[in-house]
């Protein structure tokens, strides 16, 4: 019996891109096939054209032994290959059974929908999931973890055999981990086969019969799960072994308080909050997706208004109402969306460098100097080692690193003590990553201090010289420098009815 | 933001969209009992109707645009759309002497076919609504003075045209309740549409869209038909508004129009509807066309200048969204 | 860009060569009225192209699509003196806006001549329109006349910013307070000449005052709005209207409405374009050049002096 799918010596580029370099890949019915790999290696990409959102440059697809051309989504479903998306693609103003059933609505001739219909048999879905969801409730109501198992009820209404689910738990706990676990046990039970992607070590081995590994958009092999070390699976993934560069912690004893925390909060999001950064030091924030970190870094910068706490900078108490308030005290924060919130894509490399600084390079009528701005943008250019043509390219024809560079000259210009990286790696290849690891250690040095956001555990710990953990909107612990993985993700999981203890 | 969202409880229940109801419902009671407070000539059932029937063309453009802005689009056609199917009229009853039930079907298909126009620049030219609405918007106007040699059609040779707008069926049975036609038709064309958006796949869809046009198209549904075809309905709604403009004005106005699209789309957000897209409803936007026409109204009969009358529109525009955006918080 | 601008730059060259190739063996003058799709600027239109035509001059007619465009017809000015005419026929929505333009005109040696409302401004050789103040004044007259001399009345008027909108209402309005103490005013409300507004404020007036006697509207759209508005409401009361138009001569016809104030179209049309040809000849003309009104209502409307200056 063939292969459920087989896909063979698939290519696609993106403008300026390679994303997929020949890649093979195969799912059998009745099993769960984890796709591995860092960001950017092509997981995502590869499993859009499966899922016919892409098509691929080259190569072939076997559905049942069949080439098949997967022109686009509905193909996909008609052969009964669904997909849930990293970004939940649902209608928020919809309810759950519209959402379900969109674009296959049971209706009459006049084209009146039949929404008893479509209740009843969204209901019947969820009780086979055994999950209860009202089929009548608003999407934008639900909970993330909520939304997710409509996802897997609209790819369950589809009959599919393939089902692909990408980075299903990001945004769930532990709880609604083990719901969905169940629910994927029993769809392998029935002969439906699975792709699983996930960064997460443990739920690999927890669900998965087979382990695929890409990096930089090639396959770097296909292991069995059960007989293969989790530590085999990391070097794989990252092309050697994590552990190969150990932070330098350095002395911080006489280092006076670049940043006091004391009790932040805002609603549910961020909870008591309170710690201490030095000047110098680089502080890493671990914790799963919706610990709350984002948040506090945006309480931090002003960009959000905290319920209650307080914060000092340098040793002085702050107000900070709003981002510029932040920016006055030298706070800079790196978010994680560069493309939306950190650059002007449209613009030059030269205009993004001096944004926030303009104030300093323009006369009292306005007028930007536009010579003074080039020979500063030029010295950082060099400084951070930015590859661009020169400071005239517009930013969005840069690469994702060279962009978080751009982005990273841009605070530096507005003499910033204390910087908060919110993913700073995110979407950025991995010869570059090392880079902006050195910069950001270099900047340290230079005595800036440092917050670094990352769901990378990796990067973590290459970067902190302590880790601090949150959990639900509360911090659970900080950790010296090199802690263990499993101590972290034991904060990181640690849930408010058991966290007593530790706190 | 994600992880707000998973850290919240999930809401019990879907009050935004009544919610909003609620609020512009309590405002234009407050509104008329306000007015009939400080004038009894207001509180007439004779102003009861003035106010009704003022609101008849403005409302029905309002449902026309309601439905295209639920979609997340926009139309900047509506105004002089409506002009050049009162025209269409025009020229199918008076100069070319046909029935009545044509040029009334010709009007309203004549719109349908304006709409059908706007949705395919959108959706096969890949211009955004804004743009290709604008564009309709002049092309029709330049088209209405063009066929008519910039001068008004009179229906003086189709008696009984008037009466679909001026006349009273309800009247007729109901003494006590002389509602004019105009009205009658705002209210079963309102009715029609809500139910075409909550019951059938067309207005499924139009929500769909609204919401999230990705995530519709990734489920395989065929966003540029449905999209061209939700226009179209708008369009057909346009229609019958400038079948009633011209049945009122007894005549077909060329230069009329222009600025119309704005007031209904003033009345579409004070009745709660997202210009993002995805939220919005037929009823809210009926309430929000009554406030307007009963501000002009009351300001009116309480003899404020004109001027404020102007200003006064203005703010409550801005009041109804933001105590829209309050009530979210 | 690049290739749009050189596109307009050479599609306005050519356009300049072409008038300049006319004008070589006519005087040309262009006019720029307050609108075009009216039927009382196409009266006016009719008018000067009957001068034209007379005098053997080349007459170009142009204006805003609304009378609250004053920024087009700006332009439109800016245009006309850039074609360096034989003189010049303006009618200014708002003649402080205009002032630099025609003082511009003034230095070219290009004679101005306003017609319709006057300009504030000695620039204009001549001026050739209706006295609105004076026109306005006869309409309160009849208006007195047909309802007794007591009662309340409203003005709808179709604009509160030019020239003709002030002088209309102010005409209407002074002519009562001075010699018609009898007469309250109740409301000058602003109908902006659209009919729909304006039918919708005529109910409005009615609803608020039930004991309305009269209405005065200053333009057509308001007078033609004015009488749907009433005919809806039921109502029965003295309308009295501005200029002419199919729909007004018919409500005139019918009773609906008393009679209506009618200005000389053609006649704005046709002085305007004598009076430009002979200042353009360096001849002597007349400052003010009235073009006169008439009170028209059932009894009239079809002698011959009277139809001659309506339009349909």
């Amino acid at each position: 019996m063939p292969d459920l799918i087989q896909m063979q010596a698939i290519d696609k580029s993106f403008p300026g891109v390679r994303a997929l370099r020949s890649v093979d890949f195969t799912l059998r019915a009745g099993e769960v096939h984890a796709l591995m790999g860092e960001n950017g290696a092509g997981k995502s990409t590869l499993m859009k054209i499966l899922s016919g959102v892409y098509q691929p440059d080259a190569g072939t697809i076997l559905v049942d032994g069949k080439a098949q051309s997967i022109g686009g989504p509905r193909a996909a479903q008609a052969l009964g290959i669904a997909i849930i998306h990293q970004e939940l693609m649902l209608m928020r103003d919809l309810t759950v059974a519209q959402n379900i059933f969109i674009g296959r609505e049971r209706r009459n001739l006049f084209g009146v929908l039949d929404e008893a219909w479509l209740n009843a048999s969204a209901e019947a879905i969820f009780a086979q999931m055994k999950v209860k969801i009202d089929p009548r409730a608003r999407v934008a109501d639900l909970s993330v973890a909520q939304a997710q198992m409509v996802e897997i009820a609209k790819a369950l209404s589809y009959q599919s055999r393939a089902l692909i689910m990408d980075e299903p738990t990001a945004a769930l706990n532990a709880k609604e981990v083990a719901e969905l676990f169940a629910i994927v046990a029993r769809l392998r039970g029935e002969g439906v086969g699975v792709v699983y992607i996930s960064h997460r070590m443990d739920e690999i081995r927890q669900i998965s019969d087979r382990v695929t590994v890409m990096r930089d958009g090639a396959l770097v092999g296909t292991v069995a799960a059960a007989d293969t070390p989790i530590e085999k699976i990391i070097s794989m993934m990252v092309g050697r072994e994590i552990s190969d560069a150990p932070p330098i912690v350095p002395n911080l004893a006489g280092a006076p308080k670049a940043l006091e925390v004391r009790n932040l909060s805002r609603g549910r999001a961020v909870r008591d909050v309170s710690f201490d950064l030095q000047r110098g030091e680089i502080l890493g924030f671990a914790g799963l997706m919706g610990a709350g970190r984002t948040e506090l870094a945006r309480l931090i910068f002003g960009a959000d208004r905290a319920d209650g706490g307080s914060i000092s900078v340098a040793g002085k108490p702050a107000a900070i109402a709003s981002p510029a308030d932040a920016v006055r005290l030298g706070i800079g924060y790196l978010s994680e969306d560069r493309k939306h919130l950190g650059l002007a894509l449209g613009m030059d490399v030269r205009a993004n460098i001096g944004l926030t600084a303009l104030a300093r390079f323009s006369d009292s009528f306005g007028r930007i100097d536009e010579a003074a701005l080039g020979r500063v943008a030029q010295d950082y250019i060099a400084q951070l080692a930015i590859r661009t043509p020169s400071d005239a390219q517009e930013v969005r024809l840069l690469s994702g690193g060279n962009q978080q560079k751009v982005v990273i000259a841009k605070w530096l210009l507005r003499d910033c003590d204390i910087l908060i990286f919110d993913e700073p790696t995110r979407g950025i290849d991995v010869g570059a990553k090392a880079e902006i690891y050195t910069l950001i250690q270099g900047l340290a040095a230079m005595g800036k201090s440092i917050i670094v956001i990352s769901s990378e555990l990796p990067e973590v710990l290459r970067l902190s010289h302590r880790i601090a953990v949150m959990c639900e909107g509360r911090l659970t612990g900080i950790l010296p420098a090199q802690a263990a993985q499993e101590q972290i993700m034991a904060l990181a999981t640690q849930r408010e009815t058991t966290a007593g203890a530790a706190a | 933001m994600s992880s707000q969202v998973a850290a919240e409880k999930p809401k019990s229940k879907d009050l935004s969209g009544a919610g909003q109801k609620l609020l512009a419902f309590a405002s234009l009671i407050a509104l008329i009992v306000a007015f009939s407070l400080l004038s009894e000539n207001f509180r007439t059932v004779t102003n009861m109707m003035n106010i009704l029937q003022a609101t008849s063309v403005i409302g029905l453009l309002a449902v026309s645009a309601t439905i295209v802005i639920i979609t997340g689009g926009i139309d900047l056609s509506v105004g002089t759309a409506m002009t050049f199917t009162a025209v269409t009229a025009g020229m199918l009853l008076t100069w070319l002497g046909l029935p009545i039930a044509v040029g009334v079907i010709g009007a309203i298909v004549m719109g349908a076919l304006t709409g059908l126009a706007s949705g395919a620049f959108i959706t096969k030219m890949r211009i955004p609504p804004f743009i290709a609405t604008l564009g309709m918007m002049l092309v029709l106007k330049g088209l209405s003075l063009i066929l008519t040699g910039t001068k008004p059609i009179y229906f003086n040779d189709s008696p009984g045209f008037t009466s679909i707008a001026q006349g009273s069926v309800i009247g007729a049975l109901l003494p006590a309740f002389p509602v004019p036609n105009g009205v009658l038709i705002l209210f079963i064309v309102a009715a029609g549409v809500a139910y075409i958006l909550n019951r059938t796949v067309l207005g499924r869809y139009t929500y769909a869209l609204g919401s999230n046009e990705e995530a519709a198209r990734l489920s395989g549904v065929n966003v540029d038909a449905w999209k061209m075809a939700i226009y179209a309905l708008a369009g057909a709604v346009t229609g019958i508004a400038g079948v009633v403009l011209a049945a009122r004005l007894n005549s077909a106005q060329p230069a009329l129009g222009q600025g119309y699209e704005l007031e209904a789309i003033a009345a579409v957000v004070i009745g709660g509807t997202s210009l993002a897209g995805g939220r919005g409803t037929i009823l809210g936007t009926l309430i929000g066309a009554l406030i307007m026409s009963v501000m002009t109204n009351g300001l009116r009969i309480l003899s404020v200048a004109p001027e404020w009358q102007i200003v006064a529109t203005g703010a409550i525009i801005i009041g109804a969204v933001y105590a829209d955006s309050l009530r979210k918080k | 860009m690049f290739t749009r601008r050189t596109l307009l730059g050479a599609t306005a060259a050519f356009a300049m060569l072409a008038t300049s190739a006319a004008a070589e063996d006519k005087l040309y003058i262009p006019l720029v009225s307050k609108g075009f799709q009216h039927q009382f600027w196409q009266a006016v239109k009719l008018g000067a192209d009957k001068a034209a035509a007379e005098f053997g001059v080349e007459v170009t007619f142009e204006g805003p699509e609304t009378e609250a465009q004053v920024d087009k017809q700006i332009e439109m000015l800016t245009t006309a003196l850039s074609k360096n005419p034989a003189a010049i026929g303006f009618a200014a929505l708002d003649s402080q806006a205009a002032i630099p333009l025609l003082q511009q005109a003034k230095d070219a040696g290009i004679p101005v001549v306003a017609f319709d409302s006057g300009v504030d401004s000695d620039i204009p050789v001549s001026t050739a329109s209706t006295s609105n103040v004076a026109a306005s004044a006869l309409a309160a007259s009849k208006m007195a006349e047909l309802i007794g001399d007591a009662g309340k009345v409203a003005v709808i008027a179709h604009d509160q910013t030019s020239r003709t909108g002030i002088d209309r209402t102010e005409g209407f309005v002074n002519e009562i307070k001075a010699n018609h103490p009898g007469i309250e005013i109740v409301a000058v409300e602003v109908g902006g000449g659209d009919q729909l507004k304006s039918a919708e404020i005529a109910k409005t007036l009615l609803a608020a005052n039930p004991d309305l006697k009269g209405m005065f509207a200053t333009n057509e759209g308001g007078a033609i709005g004015m009488v749907n508005g009433v005919q809806e409401a039921g109502g029965k009361i003295v309308i009295i209207g501005f200029d002419s138009g199919k729909a007004q001569k018919d409500a005139i016809k019918s009773g609906l409405m008393a009679g209506a104030i009618t200005q000389n179209p053609v006649g704005i049309g046709y002085e305007t374009v004598k009076a430009a040809v002979a200042a353009a000849k360096g001849e002597a003309v007349e400052k003010n050049i009235d073009t006169g009104f008439y009170w028209y209502d059932a009894t009239n409307i079809d002698a011959p002096e009277i139809a001659a200056v309506l339009y349909d």
